[in-house]
């Protein structure tokens, strides 16, 4: 016994050294300055893999140029949501010398994070190597003849006389982020295609560095020797840092604790934060839609399928749907009821190319009864037994599955809006919500009856040109069975693919006009596709507990944007004195 | 009987569970491979839709996805891309994650598992502890204490963990802010090796930990309760009061007896280690390989599900193991048993 105490008292020594050693052996490590820290969310779910700027998917910062994407690299441009310009960046001014080519002058004393200069060189580096790995941005070789060297400030973007898009050009011009030749040039070495690479050592030429990183946030430095500090500005933050949640609950709830100062999450019901609890939480309008209407969630019909192949019946569908139920319940208010044009009405800069005349006179609105008037007067249809329209040929309008994938809640809100309100009518539509994955597979393969999408839901110089090619052109998409990525019911019309081309190629305005309004005349006619809602680009939203100034529609110095011109409210932001 | 194993019944014992839980490997690392195929949707599509965004020419796309599914070797029959596997495991290479491409599968499990062993091995072991001691002190005390004892332990081992988290997330954490709702450890901190940061995840630590513990507890204590007042009611029992042996010494008796079953539920409990932890993971949006698994099966990433199922398998096969290598030695019956014919 008297040796067993013994040695329990030996281990318990031993122990406490041990704790001992171990406390003492603490470096006093503190976190970040708060008053020197932005912290963001909704832009990072999982943990980085890597930081590689060529590859999509969750790599903040450098991720695209939307999601803070200019902080370590940056593009020649930025895009200005609110006024349609391109912003300068790395480069001071774009000149079009004729019609093809257009010259973009880069600023004096550009130089990358690593003391060497950046010059023309990278930037012909860069588009070449975009086009030779086939990246996502490869796109714009689809418009570009050649990118070369005029003189050591200036480069020459020579567009493809087959094919010449400027507007195209353009967006991609704030897309693409120029990485050093140096640098990659050996990466390349060692690869098959440049997306293999992970990048955990990024070399950019923006305002920030990489911090550190881990898979439950990333962190950014301001880098004082910023080659932009006269000519841009000096951004106020020393340190951005973007935590990783797991759930959009966690983020809000840390939005709201002001753990989080600027996000761009959805939040359900975000008005309550400031009139029911006072907090200094805010967004770009303070009442509704308190967020910017930027893309269209749109049901995409199947044009094939018995019922829906008859453009009466898509009508009558057009007619049933409760818009205005859709942006209170599913949208949070976080949208204006949709009108039946494919142009956003409000907000953004192709607002200028929204034709109200037409609207009224050729669209559509939330109307059951002119729904039946069609389905009885126009179709000669017959009410079932069971409520639901027969048409004289046989056909029963339904059943019809709407499906989007699991989990967007506030998709699945507005599917079933849908579905209620179809039913009202006489029409049956309703409601499935498959995993992810599926929901995609299903949409890329046309295999739906109707499926929910956003086409092309940002913003760029190449809006709303865009949005109708991804709806209304059907040149080079697969058919039906064949993986598509946009036109996925494949619709075609040959004489919207002609204005689609004409577009392309002019800037005057009165003629874009002309043009835009010929496509949505046809959209309206022959409807496939229903645009249910408006959905901001970003959820703009902050509390200024510890930073103040963010801009809003009252003070709008930069557009409510967590990247591209957005950019400059890091310039602007300022710490609260406490 | 082969020779080797004459008068070596436990080389005996162990060799023929080593040779079963070959066998049980083998058959799981096949379904490994085999069921997240069976989940429906296409991996690639996924990922070559989210580079979509940005009016990228269908031409592109289709040559990134044909690209994508070369690289993943998607485009290769099953019975080769399960061979592909199958050497990849055997050399240690659990491949490239789809979700993270081009993350190494092993690089991101490497990071997220300490997470999950430092949340979930304290709190099994605690909850086993303080589980059986209350278990056998309620058996032997018997009355009030008992009943307290038991009731309680009744309620908390009938909640689903995931539901006290989420009772322990709304009271101490929404309603009451006592401690942080969600991560490990506070933002504007990087794990490091300081006393700040240590006290720092501590106090992250503590709700997932109770609500895993309290859980834990209530299971076990109930368990050994039903043994020990099994055990002390035995004839050996009541021979040895007669005997006039000490209370002491009976209880030991009783308790070592008890003990077996129980090991065999620690056994268990480390077996669903990783899967365990995965709602509570997910309720406190807590690191570990519980989330990084969830997230993964919603996104088709086949190797990184493979990855985790894997790690998984080995734990419950190698607790399981230990566990019969234990009962070779803790109990003379397993042992005799396996020369018993003769």
């Amino acid at each position: 016994m008297q040796s067993k105490r013994h040695a329990r008292h030996t281990i318990l020594v031993m122990v406490l050294a041990l704790a001992a050693l171990v406390v003492a052996g603490f470096a006093q490590a503190q976190p970040l300055p708060r008053n020197e820290t932005v912290y963001k969310a909704g832009m990072q779910w999982g943990p980085p893999p890597g930081f590689n700027p060529f590859m999509s998917g969750d790599r903040w910062p450098v991720t695209q140029p939307a999601n803070d994407g200019h902080l370590i690299y940056e593009p020649l441009f930025a895009y200005n949501l609110l006024s349609g310009d391109l912003d300068p960046v790395l480069a001071r001014s774009i000149e079009w010398v004729d019609d093809l080519t257009a010259h973009v002058t880069l600023f004096d004393g550009t130089h990358w994070q690593d003391g060497l200069p950046l010059t023309v060189e990278d930037v012909v580096y860069t588009y070449d190597l975009v086009e030779r790995y086939d990246t996502p941005h490869a796109a714009v070789w689809d418009y570009l003849e050649s990118v070369t060297v005029v003189d050591d400030r200036t480069v020459a973007f020579t567009l493809d006389a087959a094919r010449p898009h400027r507007a195209m050009v353009l967006h991609e011009l704030t897309m693409v982020r120029i990485v050093p030749k140096h640098v990659w040039e050996i990466l390349e070495l060692d690869v098959d295609t440049i997306l293999e690479i992970e990048n955990w050592e990024p070399v950019g030429s923006g305002p920030y560095t990489l911090l550190r990183h881990s898979p439950e946030q990333v962190a950014v430095e301001r880098f004082d020797d910023y080659w932009g500090s006269e000519v841009h500005g000096v951004p106020a933050p020393r340190y951005i840092v973007h935590p990783i949640f797991r759930s959009n609950d966690a983020g809000n709830l840390a939005l709201e604790r002001n753990q989080v100062d600027w996000s761009q999450q959805f939040v359900p019901e975000i008005w309550r934060m400031w009139e029911d609890r006072g907090l200094p939480v805010g967004t770009w309008f303070d009442d509704e839609p308190y967020f910017l209407p930027a893309g269209i969630p749109s049901l995409f019909i199947n044009l094939q399928r018995d019922g829906l192949n008859e453009p009466l019946v898509r009508r009558a569908l057009a007619f049933a749907i409760d818009y205005p139920s859709i942006a209170e319940t599913a949208m949070s208010r976080y949208s204006p009821a949709a009108q039946s044009s494919m142009i956003v009405p409000v907000g953004v800069a192709e607002q200028r190319f929204f034709n109200e005349e037409d609207v009224a006179e050729h669209g559509w609105r939330y109307d059951p009864e002119e729904a039946v008037r069609i389905l009885e007067e126009e179709l000669g249809a017959s009410k079932g037994n069971d409520g639901i329209y027969v048409l004289p040929d046989g056909t029963r309008l339904g059943p019809w599955v709407a499906h989007c994938p699991f989990g967007w809640t506030d998709w699945m809100t507005a599917l079933e809006i849908v579905s209620e309100s179809a039913r009202a009518v006489g029409i049956d539509v309703r409601t499935e919500f498959p995993e992810a994955p599926v929901s995609h597979d299903r949409r890329y393969t046309g295999n739906f009856d109707l499926t929910l999408w956003t086409p092309e839901g940002g913003q760029s110089p190449a809006h709303p040109w865009i949005r109708f090619h991804h709806v209304m052109d059907n040149r080079g998409v697969a058919d039906i069975g064949g993986i598509a990525f946009r036109n996925w019911n494949r619709y075609q019309n040959d004489e919207a693919e002609v204005l689609l081309d004409a577009a392309a190629l002019t800037e005057d305005e009165a003629e874009l006009a002309e043009i835009y309004r010929q496509l949505d005349r046809i959209f309206m006619r022959d409807i496939p596709m229903i645009g249910l809602m408006y959905r901001p680009w970003q959820f703009y939203s902050f509390n200024e507990t510890y930073w103040t100034n963010f801009p809003t529609e009252n003070n709008p110095y930069a557009p409510p944007m967590h990247g591209h011109t957005g950019m400059q409210i890091y310039l602007n932001l300022q710490p609260v004195e406490r | 009987m082969l020779r080797v194993f004459r008068n070596r019944p436990y080389l005996l014992y162990l060799t023929r569970k080593a040779f079963w839980y070959l066998v049980a490997f083998v058959a799981a690392v096949a379904l490994n491979f085999f069921l997240p195929r069976l989940i429906p949707g296409n991996p690639v599509s996924v990922i070559v839709g989210q580079m979509s965004a940005g009016a990228v020419e269908s031409a592109t796309l289709e040559r990134l996805y044909t690209a994508f599914m070369r690289d993943f070797g998607l485009d290769q029959p099953l019975h080769v891309q399960f061979w592909t596997y199958l050497t990849g495991v055997l050399q240690g290479d659990l491949g490239t994650s789809f979700m993270l491409y081009p993350s190494k599968v092993w690089d991101v499990i490497r990071q997220a598992l300490p997470w999950t062993v430092a949340l979930q091995v304290p709190a099994i072991l605690v909850g086993w502890i303080v589980g059986n001691v209350l278990g056998a002190l309620a058996a032997y005390k018997g009355g009030t204490f008992d009943r307290f004892a038991f009731t309680g332990s009744l309620m908390l081992s009938s909640i689903p963990y995931f539901c006290l988290a989420i009772i322990f997330v709304y009271a101490f954490a929404v309603h009451w802010p006592l401690f942080p709702a969600s991560g490990g450890y506070s933002f504007g901190y990087f794990p490091e090796w300081s006393w700040a940061f240590f006290v720092d995840a501590l106090y992250h630590y503590a709700l997932p930990f109770l609500s895993l513990v309290l859980v834990a507890i209530g299971g076990q204590a109930i368990g050994m309760r039903e043994m020990a007042i099994y055990e002390l009611n035995t004839d050996y029992v009541n021979y040895a009061k007669k005997l006039g042996v000490s209370d002491r010494r009976v209880v030991r008796y009783v308790f070592r007896n008890a003990m077996l079953p129980q090991i065999t539920g620690l056994a268990i409990s480390f077996g669903t280690l990783i899967g365990g932890a995965l709602v509570t993971e997910a309720v406190f949006s807590y690191p570990g390989l519980g989330s990084l698994l969830f997230t993964a099966i919603r996104q088709v990433d086949y190797p990184m599900i493979q990855g985790i199922t894997l790690i998984i398998t080995l734990t419950v096969l190698l607790a399981n193991f230990l566990v019969d290598i234990a009962y070779g030695f803790i109990d003379p019956r397993i042992r005799a048993g396996q020369v018993g014919e003769r």
